[in-house]
């Protein structure tokens, strides 16, 4: 693939990881703490209530930064928690590195220099052209040469063989 | 128009008959489109030029535009902004809208710069291509010289071959 094309899907990429990242986040926060007058969601009482878990709507991001490491809940949700944004943002960064990588892979040059050149190649093509048919013209006239030639020897050949 | 989902193919496949046998019966391809055309509907130009941004633009306008830097500026404009979000959605959650905004433009500046660089690509595959072609061109100038001196060769050998069994 031309490197344009690879830089446009780096670029896809990012904003692939970037909202993946956001969305996992966003899809998988625990329920936040909205005042001290709600029960903690997070830590489901002795006796069970079961209006006790407000809902905040949309709080996202707050996975990372929040510190309360839910007691009784099982362990794959917390291990989660931390390791998604770390993975994800390594992505991240990675993408971006690949990025700048291809940047500085590409092979710029101005456009008067590229125009210069091509007038440059162009009569290069048309010498290196005329070249070209000259030295077809020859081989093409030495090659009837050489056929009339052979004509003329085969003929003599035949006439001078001695009937049987 | 015909609008079909699935429709047949053109008919001039039977114009094309007598090919084999008489290659002048069949019509010449169709010589290349100048002006507008029509395709699926929608018509376009042959010389299409990339619209400009005009006021969203954020990197500066000009002649020459330092193409690396300009890009490694935004990428690391849309490292920053999308780090900015990720704070607005933890402190202040109802004001993305503005910072995704934001992301988005620095998205259509950056395409915009990789598809202006696609003139500079189809003149570096032009300057490819005439130096592949003067490179096959010198190779067969080579070729035919030497064949010729093969021939000449032979020749001159052969020549000799006969005044030899000529004296004889």
């Amino acid at each position: 693939m031309d490197i344009i094309t690879q830089l446009q899907e780096q670029l896809s990429e990012i904003a692939m990881v970037a909202v993946n990242t956001f969305g996992t986040l966003q899809r998988d926060a625990p329920p936040d703490r909205l005042s001290s007058s709600y029960p903690d969601p997070l830590n489901p009482n002795p006796k069970p209530e079961e209006d006790a878990k407000p809902q905040v709507p949309a709080q996202p991001g707050a996975a990372p930064a929040q510190v309360q490491p839910p007691p009784a809940p099982p362990q794959p949700p917390a291990l989660d928690l931390a390791e998604h944004p770390k993975a994800m943002s390594h992505a991240l960064v990675l993408a971006a590195k690949r990025f700048d990588a291809l940047v500085a892979a590409l092979p710029l040059s101005s456009e008067e220099d590229q125009l210069k050149r091509i007038q440059e190649l162009q009569a290069e093509n048309e010498i290196v052209g005329l070249e070209l048919q000259k030295q077809l013209e020859a081989a093409e006239l030495e090659l009837k040469q050489v056929e009339v030639l052979f004509n003329e020897a085969t003929d003599n050949g035949i006439n001078l063989k001695k009937p049987d | 128009m015909a609008t079909s989902a699935y429709p047949p193919p053109p008919p001039y496949y039977r114009l094309y008959k007598d090919y084999e046998q008489d290659p002048s019966s069949a019509p010449e391809p169709p010589p290349p489109i100048d002006g507008n055309y029509k395709v699926f509907g929608v018509e376009r130009e042959i010389n299409e030029v990339l619209p400009s941004l005009e006021s969203r633009q954020l990197y500066p306008k000009g002649p020459n535009i330092d193409f690396k830097k300009q890009l490694r500026t935004l990428n690391r404009e849309l490292q920053l902004h999308i780090l900015e979000l990720a704070d607005i959605l933890v402190e202040r959650p109802s004001q993305y809208a503005r910072r995704v905004e934001d992301i988005s433009l620095i998205f259509q500046n950056l395409n915009h710069l990789l598809k202006s660089l696609r003139p500079h690509q189809a003149r570096a595959t032009l300057i490819h291509m005439l130096e592949s072609q003067i490179q096959r061109r010198k190779q067969a100038i080579e070729d035919i010289k030497q064949r010729r001196e093969e021939a000449q060769k032979l020749l001159g050998e052969s020549l000799l071959v006969l005044d030899g069994s000529q004296t004889n």
